[in-house]
């Protein structure tokens, strides 16, 4: 045995546990290499972990960074609400529309109901009058659905826009604020078409109408919804007419409770 | 029974016609300025002697020449409130011929002059301006205090009813 030989087994025995301990270092070290380059094995240990830190954000975001951000998008919606309003418009549009289709599709439904029950009275009524008046079925079914109703009923003195009797058929209404708006409406339109004789007869709001009849000292306000047609107008007219003319006296015009009690009776017992 | 007046309130632009009718209403007051355009109508009921009085206040849009008021609002009016703002030379110069104006052809109907945004002027100013239309009875009131304002309506009100 030489001297080399020699030095060779003494490490040999000097140093076993060390050389074991770095053999295993070295496997250890090799395993985590390929742990850290090979994605999918990364991946495996990791993901778990990631998972578990998002479910608990996730879970804390309400109670932490809420607060902020609702304060954060207040503000930015109030800096800017040009923008909000033009981002919204097209979605609020959308729902309108959807809402239409929806409210056509009810209505052609009841239509449809209305039509097939055809042994009913009404409806064997409604083919006579269709046969008699040369009008549609199907136009007469409308006009049911669609029956002008008498909402308000205004009398205003001319100029002022003050109300001198103010009767409502269903729902209540400023009508001092009404009847002022409607004045200055009227005034305006009047005036700006420097026309004698020519009165405003008609504004359409929404889906209510309101027809104004003009007498000499005041001037009538009728709100309706639903159609209001030719035939409904030419109908209040008339109605409009007697009641100026035989109802309303000029003391009538100074006592506003007689004046609303005589709209209440006359209206209750005429059909319109 | 319902008693129903109408008070139109006109004057020039921006010396705080809307401000004061708002501050009367709502009792509030904002500094932003919204231009009124043709007419804004707004309501308040008073209590006098147990009556309730409905005040209809047409707040017009502000005009720098009296002339071009649309006189369609004016019809039916039971008293006028001619507002100029006592910071700004320019809506009182012609004063008096406004009021003239105004006098000759609406001659039975109360007429009251109010010299608005008295919390930007000074005591002295007040004097002044009573100096020097001495032959007007001016009412001086804060939109934005709320000064006088209650006292001129009450007082117009209880004047046409």
């Amino acid at each position: 045995m030489n001297e080399e030989e020699k030095l060779e087994l003494l490490k040999d025995l000097l140093l076993k546990d060390e050389h074991e301990y770095a053999t295993s270092l070295e496997a250890k070290i090799k395993v985590l290499e390929e742990t850290i380059n090979k994605k999918e094995e990364l991946s495996e240990k990791v993901n778990p972990i990631i998972k578990d830190e998002l479910e608990n954000f996730t879970k804390e975001i309400p109670s932490t960074l809420g607060p902020t951000i609702t304060e954060a998008l207040k503000t930015e919606i109030k800096n800017s609400q040009d923008a909000v309003v033009e981002a919204l418009f097209p979605i609020i549009g959308k729902m309108i529309k959807k809402y239409i289709q929806q409210e056509m599709r009810i209505l052609s439904e009841k239509i449809n109901k209305q039509v097939s029950n055809t042994f009913s009275f009404k409806s064997i009524k409604r083919k006579f009058k269709a046969k008699a008046t040369g009008v549609s079925e199907a136009d007469l079914v409308l006009q049911e659905e669609f029956k002008p109703t008498l909402e308000q009923f205004l009398v205003i003195e001319q100029g002022s826009g003050i109300v001198k009797a103010n009767h409502s058929f269903s729902q209540n209404i400023d009508e001092d604020s009404i009847a002022g708006m409607l004045t200055a409406i009227k005034s305006f339109a009047e005036d700006a078409f420097e026309k004698q004789q020519q009165e405003l007869q008609h504004i359409e709001y929404e889906t209510f109408h309101i027809h104004l009849q003009n007498f000499s000292k005041y001037y009538i306000a009728v709100i309706i919804s639903g159609s209001y047609n030719v035939i409904f107008k030419d109908d209040l007219e008339n109605k409009l007419l007697d009641f100026a003319q035989n109802k309303i006296n000029k003391t009538d015009l100074n006592n506003t409770n007689s004046l609303t009690k005589q709209i209440e009776a006359y209206f209750k017992h005429e059909n319109l | 029974m319902k008693i129903s007046k109408k008070i139109v309130v006109l004057g020039h632009f921006g010396v705080g016609k809307s401000s004061l009718v708002r501050q009367f209403v709502e009792n509030t007051f904002t500094e932003d300025y919204k231009v009124t355009i043709g007419v804004h109508i707004l309501k308040k009921v008073v209590q006098l002697d147990n009556n309730d009085v409905n005040l209809i206040l047409w707040d017009l849009e502000g005009q720098d020449d009296i002339n071009n008021i649309r006189t369609s609002y004016l019809l039916g009016t039971h008293a006028f409130i001619y507002v100029y703002d006592m910071t700004r030379p320019s809506t009182f110069e012609n004063l008096k011929q406004e009021v003239d104006f105004i006098k000759e052809n609406y001659s039975s109907i109360p007429f009251n002059i109010v010299g608005n945004k008295s919390d930007l002027t000074t005591k002295g100013l007040m004097n002044e301006h009573n100096k020097l239309h001495k032959e007007l009875s001016l009412t001086f009131t804060s939109a934005k205090t709320g000064e006088n304002v209650e006292t001129l309506f009450r007082s117009i009100a209880k004047s046409i009813t």
